[in-house]
């Protein structure tokens, strides 16, 4: 994996860890770190913040009180493989469960970001665009969200009944 | 030499203490007196601190990561840092349950003052109506108390709500939101004067930007919210820690008071406390006692004292707090800009909505959006994530956020009772039931400061309206009122309580009306006018 280059300081240890199962799960984590970071600031994530995030679920703070469904974790491991898939999920989560497992983790990591440079300093600094080019933008990020939005209810829907018959919702 | 015991190190402790210690009296305070963490690399900026801070998570976030508000979380955006959780950190042993209520307690060196904004607001003589002596006897302690901690400001539009009184220094600098914010009201002032009553100007703060012999002036590094690590913005522990160098005081830490013991004639002879660790007891010959523990903690003390002494505990009623609502803000003349992180966080500005009553006066702090986090507001946004963080890139230095403070007055159903164990432990029981008429007072001043903003070239944003639940301000009052002549659950206006003589309540217990401000200021005033009127030379 790529991380960036610019750490001033080492990381904090890491918790010792377990071999087997607690590898696989950390495996995981960083897989999602990675894709979720993209997803938020278009680079990898630095070892600090895989560190901490790796960190937060040792800590126990990511799970929903009460813990995740089934449908919850399942939306995280789809979310995992690709970017443009953490969109269309988030846009789903966002409108149809805002406290659940991926926008709890994907607010997580906009947190870590927002406290360590350089992701501190990007989310700092306007894009530069004029009053209309932003104009448009906004535009265009509303009209993507109503259709990623669309689709991703139209693809989640029998899942998430499939889940519900299957008493895992 | 003539000696008082000082329950509580808050701002109303430590400023009595002062004041009796100049009067010539031995002072000695009882206190938990949990201390702060040591600052973290003290001299570098917000910006600076997640370049360089080894662990900048922990420290913005908390090694438990408390900080990091969740969608649907229970937490308030603005709540307080982790590490100022030493300040709120509960007492082993100091039950309490509430209703309608969501109460703070602080057993830190400085009492809850430590987690203040610094907002410094005198009461206009209106408001002291309710308090049984000339305002005069008040008012001329807000210029003493400003001479101690540094108060910075300005006599302006404001003025017809906060007084001017002596030792007000100029305003810091303004961040350039509060600049154009206050450009703005100039050229709006004449129709928000006339239409709306509504009045902007600088605000009040006890953080000066000079050096002083004892303090550091103000650099703008932009840590207010996570502590001033150069002890800028005033915190009660300051004058504490002058007081330790005194003659003629003695701390007590590591001890909670649990009561006082009275003779026959009913006046206070005793004062018993416990440490905090091992349990030991510890009792104090205390002929005068000061009361300084905060309205609830002040209160359960006098409620066990009442049942040790005669076996039943009343109940005090007359409970107020300052409803507060926060209304988030965008100044579309700042879309686009790069946010100021170097200046000062806290409220640079206020807002005043003049009302026929001029009692009923509206409050309301202007904080322009600095170095807060920003992942709480983010996620409020009703998009996706990054296309949330898209947008508050180009809004960051346009956000901003007014905290409308409503008055409160005593009634009969806000109360503090006990509830008494079969083991003899006691829990303190807070009611709360706001006014009637709360939800109309807060629907139409809302209307008011929507219709403000909107002339100062900002809108707030529909759903983000936050009506804070009552204890959330942290201004606790009257369960003691100062009165003339009264019962025994009231006060001289020198603060004595009329159960036991020589205990005097010298925090917020004893106000018998609380206005729409911060009442920080007000409290250590009247701590020093208590301290000079009952412990003269």
């Amino acid at each position: 994996m790529k991380h960036s280059s610019d750490e001033r300081s080492p990381a904090p240890p890491r918790p010792p860890v377990q071999a087997g199962a607690a590898q696989r799960v950390d495996s995981l984590l960083e897989r999602e770190c990675d894709v979720f970071v993209r997803y938020l600031s278009g680079v990898a994530p630095s070892e600090y913040v895989l560190e901490r995030y790796l960190a937060a679920h040792a800590a126990g703070v990511v799970e929903p009180p009460g813990g995740a469904a089934d449908f919850e974790r399942w939306i995280v491991r789809r979310a995992s493989s690709a970017t443009w898939l953490v969109r269309a999920l988030d846009a789903h989560q966002r409108v149809f469960a805002n406290g659940s497992l991926l926008r709890r983790k994907l607010v997580l990591l906009l947190a870590l970001l927002e406290v360590r440079a350089p992701h501190a300093e990007a989310i700092d600094t306007p894009t530069g665009s004029s009053r209309a080019a932003m104009l448009f933008v906004l535009a265009w990020l509303g009209a993507r969200f109503a259709l990623t939005l669309l689709v991703a209810t139209l693809v989640l829907a029998p899942v998430q009944l499939a889940f519900k018959l299957g008493g895992r919702a | 030499m003539k000696h008082v015991v000082v329950v509580g190190s808050g701002a109303s402790g430590v400023h009595f203490a002062q004041s009796a210690l100049d009067n010539g009296w031995r002072v000695t305070l009882v206190d938990v007196g949990r201390t702060a963490p040591a600052a973290e690399l003290p001299n570098a900026s917000f910006a600076q601190l997640k370049r360089e801070h080894p662990d900048p998570a922990g420290y913005f976030l908390g090694e438990r990561f408390e900080g990091a508000l969740f969608p649907g979380g229970k937490g308030e955006y603005y709540g307080f840092p982790p590490h100022k959780g030493y300040i709120f950190a509960p007492l082993d042993g100091l039950a309490l349950r509430s209703r309608g209520f969501d109460p703070l307690l602080s057993f830190a060196r400085g009492g809850l003052a430590e987690a203040w904004t610094g907002g410094s607001f005198p009461f206009a003589p209106a408001e002291l109506c309710d308090f049984p002596f000339e305002p005069e006897r008040l008012v001329r302690y807000y210029g003493v108390i400003a001479g101690r901690i540094g108060v910075s400001g300005a006599v302006d539009d404001l003025a017809r709500f906060l007084p001017g009184h002596e030792h007000l220094a100029p305003g810091l600098r303004l961040d350039a939101h509060s600049e154009a914010l206050l450009g703005a009201y100039e050229r709006a002032k004449p129709r928000l004067n006339r239409e709306l009553r509504c009045f902007v100007g600088r605000s009040r703060s006890a953080v000066r930007a000079d050096e002083r012999e004892d303090r550091h002036g103000c650099t703008y590094l932009g840590r207010c919210l996570w502590s001033c690590p150069r002890e800028a913005l005033y915190t009660p522990s300051i004058t504490l820690r002058a007081l330790l160098r005194r003659e003629g005081f003695t701390y007590i830490p590591d001890h909670v008071v649990t009561r006082v013991d009275a003779d026959d004639s009913n006046r206070v002879k005793r004062l018993h406390a416990r440490h905090v660790a091992s349990g030991a007891a510890l009792e104090l010959d205390a002929p005068r006692v000061a009361f300084a523990a905060g309205t609830l903690a002040s209160s359960k003390l006098l409620l066990d004292s009442l049942r040790a002494h005669g076996g039943a505990a009343p109940t005090l009623t007359g409970l107020m707090d300052n409803r507060q609502v926060l209304v988030p803000f965008v100044n579309l003349a700042l879309l686009r800009k790069r946010v100021e992180l170097d200046s000062y966080q806290y409220h640079q500005l206020a807002l005043g909505l003049e009302r026929d009553d001029p009692r009923h006066y509206v409050h309301g702090l202007v904080t322009t959006l600095k170095s807060a986090l920003i992942h709480p507001i983010v996620q409020s946004v009703p998009l996706d994530l990054s296309s949330a963080l898209w947008i508050f890139r180009n809004a960051h230095a346009a956000l901003g956020l007014v905290n409308v403070n409503f008055h409160d007055e005593r009634r009969e159903s806000c109360s503090l009772s006990l509830d008494v164990a079969r083991d003899g432990g006691s829990t303190l029981l807070v009611r709360y039931e706001p006014a009637a008429d709360e939800s109309e007072r807060i629907r139409a001043t809302l209307r008011d400061v929507k219709r403000a903003l909107r002339q100062l070239g900002c809108f707030a944003p529909p759903g983000m309206t936050h009506v804070r639940p009552m204890g959330a301000s942290v201004h606790y009052a009257g369960v003691l009122p100062m009165q003339r002549e009264g019962g025994a659950l009231t006060t001289t206006p020198l603060g004595e309580s009329r159960a036991f003589g020589g205990l005097y309540f010298v925090d917020g217990s004893t106000f018998p009306f609380l206005p729409a401000k911060n009442l920080t200021f007000t409290l250590m005033a009247n701590a020093a006018r208590i301290a000079d009127e009952a412990f003269g030379r």
